[in-house]
């Protein structure tokens, strides 16, 4: 009995769409179309912001604005990269965290002949707008062994990275950056000190690994913390208070997300600002507008030689207190001229 | 149908017309139909042109081979929750060899003995020691998703750009995707297996009632035990598909795969908690038709975390449409 | 499916044999959870110190909890509850509202409780109301719960040195003060279970419906109390949880899902319903929650504690299964 419903069924589902897609066809465009794609992982803040801060700007130039989101998923990503191609865009900004599907989003891109921006990540067929991650992790590390320095002659008894895995290269940029940074100022830190355990950049899911690398190392006392971003260095320093092991305990952190407000761990004494929110400014100015105007910039694929640079700006807790927190900057950014970048607006520590 | 051991599940319903009404296909048709009246008149033509449900179907070819093959298994009723993981697993173990220069045959071949032997594994522990299938495949899904980030190492990804096989997977036929087709006539193929074959029958059967199967001398074991591996040979296959499409696997591939899959083919009239009920096309439209909204909503620029929320929605009103339709009530 | 001989097998209510299979999977576990410590004290002797202690019994308060509620939901015949990580979040946002507020500790408890209670009741609302199958219930609503909970918030944590924050980083008599509460809790669910009228109702329900139903339990009323009680248990975890994590987004829960329902599972509580000693939570949750520590000892890296665990679960229910299967003729 059911034979012949699901015959039925097969030939309209594939009958369908072979029909009737002979009217599709898209409507011709006028209107400069960006199309934007966010990271789309729930961990952080900043990935949705980056999405709100490039709609607001490309309203301001007057552009059609389509908003994806790679939902953290190499294989979404990929297909977003298609939707902009159907969709018409002119060019297009991601920021795809799970960069293994680059090669195939730069791919589809080229033979579509719509040039796209990607943050942070470099892939050799995108414009590179963001950090140079290396040099940011190296910056932090400095700041941190400069305290290092100070408080315990720098003779720390256990340095640990809190790693995530799940960031790629960039974790291993971020995280040896740091380390290597530690070491210009304190060349004498013997290899056995420098432990790490997989934080996934979460301070409530690092948590308990956090928890059981101290166990691990019962006899440290002064312990020094980097890691990938101020997340995975709370998890450690949130650890220590719980196991009784806080008073000194030095952490140093990537991205800033947990250094400005009035809750700031004691412990979380720096942090580098990238003020990710805020990269469409950079992506538009260098890169989208230039191409929207029908000048279109060579492509500086590399983060060395990078289309747009954003400038780290290492800060001590201090230092960060004149920082406003994301929400104030996001404002006060949309509301500065065009181009301004948050760098110029708050890092309170220009190199 | 007529194989009296599945009789009861079917309540002796044999008119062709009721059928449309109450099948197990039947539910999800309708939402079917629902999401393309809706893409058409809301989208515009272009919802369903071939440029679109060409995306659509390039990111359905996972999600049908998958469906197809776990399918198999939720009718028999052990419902194999390792199936996002092995993904993973596969597409990690390929790629790797891949990256170590071997030939793109071979290495599919090992990788999808190594996904058998895996789901050999999970054979063994329900059919072979009576483990509980949503248990033992769990501990499946977190010993494997393990062993496939370690494969993957301190990087978390392994590239394998191959551009043969990206060209390959991209292949197109009649302006849809030939892989797209390949899964949706191997999921016709299976459809055809299960309600028209003696092989298919006694799948229904055993997850229908696996004692009345036992008396009317079907070998419930044999056909459990094959439904678990073509399952873990299906997500294997999968994996492969997600290298070459992706160029790459990573510790995000395949991650939660086996949750998008499920409430997908739950929509489309199968239960992971009981055999013997779905059908693969059903199960297909219901990845379908979740594809649909998504990409309804992609199409619209509308905000993309809404998303989750609508499928979850869809989710509940497919199952309440079906079970108002004569489905399974709960208690 | 297996589901069906199970529910036959286990149904008429033999409490004697039932407690004893329960102390069977006692023993069994406790022998492999004594290995593993034994076997990683021999190789590291720091490794039984009391900083392995704090660790393992840390990671135990949050797990133990939500295992209870997982727990009862599944001996109660309704399978898994899959949202409670949406129903965690969910809790934890409201605790940390209301300790932003300046609440004291007591309001944020009751708070974050209630909260996870209506989120229970909801669930059971669709499951009784409209018939669905818990399981499907559960899949969407945590799918549509994280999703809205992303729309209205992204990170969320406690203030520094508000009272909550100093319970999560107090301890007494030597534990953390987040262990006591789980530790009493799952003695007196343990004990009233078995024990009380309701414990038995829900029980039997999980057992076999028919019959229980013909001893004229209402069904619709035990499934909206179990699933209200077990979304409490979640909120009081919430509080635990928020206490100790730090800052935490819409996604911080979904790691613990797997890890708890490994839990009741290795417990011996019965995905099927009807049969399982929450005495037993302890010493699952206590293995599951010393293997991450041991392997950091052993010096591996935390992605083969994944598999570790896995296997172990395989291995686990597969003994359980065949003792299942002797045990019936």
């Amino acid at each position: 009995m059911l034979r012949n419903t699901t015959r039925a069924f097969a030939v309209m589902a594939l009958s369908v769409p072979a029909v009737l897609g002979l009217g599709g066809i898209a409507e011709a465009q006028d209107k400069f179309k960006l199309g934007m794609a966010v990271g789309g992982n729930t961990c952080c803040e900043w990935m949705k912001a980056q999405g709100d801060v490039a709609r607001a700007l490309a309203e301001k130039e007057g552009w059609d604005y389509v908003e994806l989101s790679n939902n953290n998923d190499p294989a979404t990503a990929l297909k977003n990269a298609q939707i902009f191609v159907q969709e018409g865009a002119k060019a297009v900004i991601q920021f795809n965290g799970q960069a293994a599907s680059n090669p195939a989003i730069s791919a589809v891109m080229k033979q579509a002949g719509i040039p796209i921006v990607t943050y942070d990540i470099a892939d050799p067929g995108m414009y590179f707008v963001g950090i140079d991650n290396l040099a940011a992790g190296i910056a932090g590390g400095e700041g941190l062994g400069k305290i290092v320095k100070e408080k315990w002659d720098c003779n720390p008894d256990l340095v640990v990275s809190a790693e995530g895995a799940g960031a790629g290269i960039v974790n291993e940029w971020r995280t040896g950056g740091m380390r290597t940074g530690l070491g210009n100022i304190c060349p004498d830190i013997p290899k056995e000190k420098y432990v790490s355990f997989e934080s996934q950049g979460d301070a409530a899911v690092g948590l308990p690994a956090a928890r059981d690398l101290l166990a691990a190392h019962p006899d440290a006392k002064k312990i020094a913390v980097v890691g990938l971003n101020d997340g995975g260095v709370l998890a450690l320093i949130n650890a220590a208070e719980q196991l009784g092991r806080a008073d000194d305990v030095i952490g140093w952190g990537q991205d800033g997300a947990f250094i400005t407000g009035d809750n700031v761990n004691p412990h979380l004494v720096g942090s580098v600002f990238y003020f990710l929110e805020g990269y469409a400014v950079y992506a538009i100015r260098d890169v989208i507008k230039p191409i929207a105007e029908g000048k279109i910039p060579p492509l500086k694929a590399d983060a060395g030689d990078p289309a747009s640079k954003v400038q780290p700006c290492p800060v001590t807790a201090e230092q960060a207190k004149a920082v406003p927190d994301m929400a104030e900057r996001v404002k006060q950014l949309l509301a500065a001229p065009a181009g301004t970048t948050e760098y110029d607006l708050f890092c309170p520590n220009k190199g | 149908m007529t194989d009296i051991t599945a009789a009861p599940v079917r309540k002796g319903l044999s008119e062709d017309w009721r059928a449309i009404l109450t099948g197990s296909v039947a539910s999800i048709s309708i939402t079917f139909i629902a999401v393309i009246a809706i893409g058409w008149f809301w989208v515009g033509p272009k919802f369903l042109s071939f440029g679109n449900v060409s995306i659509m179907g390039t990111f359905l070819i996972v999600p049908l081979i998958v469906g197809a093959f776990s399918g198999f298994a939720l009718l028999s009723g052990v419902v194999d929750l390792s199936i996002g993981s092995m993904v993973a697993f596969s597409s990690a173990l390929f790629a790797l060899l891949i990256s170590l220069g071997w030939d793109p045959a071979t290495t599919a071949v090992v990788t999808l003995v190594a996904c058998l032997c895996f789901g050999g594994i999970n054979a063994i522990a329900i059919v072979g020691f009576g483990a509980e299938p949503i248990a033992a495949t769990l501990g499946m899904l977190v010993a494997l998703r393990g062993i496939a980030w370690v494969l993957l190492g301190s990087q978390g990804t392994i590239f394998a750009f191959n551009i043969d096989m990206f060209n390959l997977i991209s292949l197109q036929l009649f302006g849809l995707p030939l892989f797209f087709l390949v899964a949706i006539a191997l999921t016709v193929v299976a459809a055809l297996i299960v309600t028209r074959t003696r092989a298919g029958r006694h799948v229904q059967a055993v997850g229908g009632d696996d004692k009345a199967a036992a008396r009317a001398g079907i070998s419930v074991r044999g056909v459990r035990v094959a439904a678990l591996l073509l399952s873990s040979f299906g997500a294997g296959l999968g994996g492969i598909v997600y290298a070459a499409q992706l160029g790459s696997a990573a510790r995000a591939t395949g991650f939660g795969l086996e949750f998008q899959v499920y409430a997908a083919l739950m929509i489309g009239g199968y239960s992971i908690l009981r055999g013997g009920v779905g059908n693969p096309i059903g199960g297909a439209l219901g990845l379908l038709a979740v594809a649909g909204v998504s990409n309804i909503l992609d199409l619209k620029a509308i905000s993309p975390y809404y998303v989750n929320i609508i499928v979850g929605l869809l989710l509940l009103a497919a199952v309440l449409l079906d079970r108002i339709r004569g489905g399974d009530a709960y208690e | 499916m297996s589901v069906t001989p199970a529910i036959e097998t286990a149904a008429p209510a033999v409490p004697l044999k039932v407690r004893l299979g329960g102390w069977g999977t006692g023993l069994m576990l406790l022998a492999v959870w004594l290995l593993l410590i034994v076997a990683t004290g021999l190789y590291r002797q720091d490794f039984l110190s009391h900083q392995t202690l704090l660790a393992v019994t840390f990671t135990m308060a949050v797990v133990g909890v939500l295992a209870i509620g997982q727990g009862l939901v599944a001996i109660s015949g309704g399978f898994i509850d899959l949202s409670q990580p949406a129903n965690m979040i969910l809790a934890s946002l409201v605790a940390v509202r209301l300790s932003e507020a300046g609440m004291p500790l007591a309001v944020v408890i009751v708070g974050a409780i209630l909260s996870g209670m209506l989120w229970g009741a909801l669930n059971a609302a669709i499951v009784v109301f409209a018939r669905l199958n818990p399981v499907i219930v559960t899949l969407a609503t945590n799918f549509i719960g994280l999703a809205v909970l992303f729309l209205v918030f992204q990170l969320a944590e406690v203030p520094l040195n508000s009272e909550i924050y100093q319970f999560g980083r107090a301890s007494f008599l030597g534990l953390p003060a987040i262990f006591w509460p789980m530790l009493a809790l799952v003695l007196i669910v343990g004990l009233l279970m078995p024990r009380t009228r309701y414990g038995r109702r829900a029980i039997a329900v999980g057992g076999n419906k028919a019959a229980a139903k013909a001893r004229g339990i209402s069904l619709k009323l035990t499934r909206f109390a179990i699933f209200t009680i077990a979304g409490g248990f979640v909120g009081f975890a919430s509080v635990l949880f928020a206490a100790t994590a730090g800052p935490f987004n819409p996604g911080s829960a979904n790691t613990l899902q797997l890890n708890i329902i490994a839990g009741v599972i290795l417990a011996g509580i019965s995905l099927a319903g009807g049969r399982g000693n929450f005495w037993m939570l302890l010493l699952s949750v206590g293995f599951l929650s010393t293997i991450p520590t041991s392997l950091v000892f052993f010096g591996l890296s935390s992605d083969t504690q994944s598999i570790f665990q896995g296997f172990i679960l395989i291995i686990a229910v597969a003994i359980d299964g065949w003792r299942a299967r002797k045990g019936t003729p």
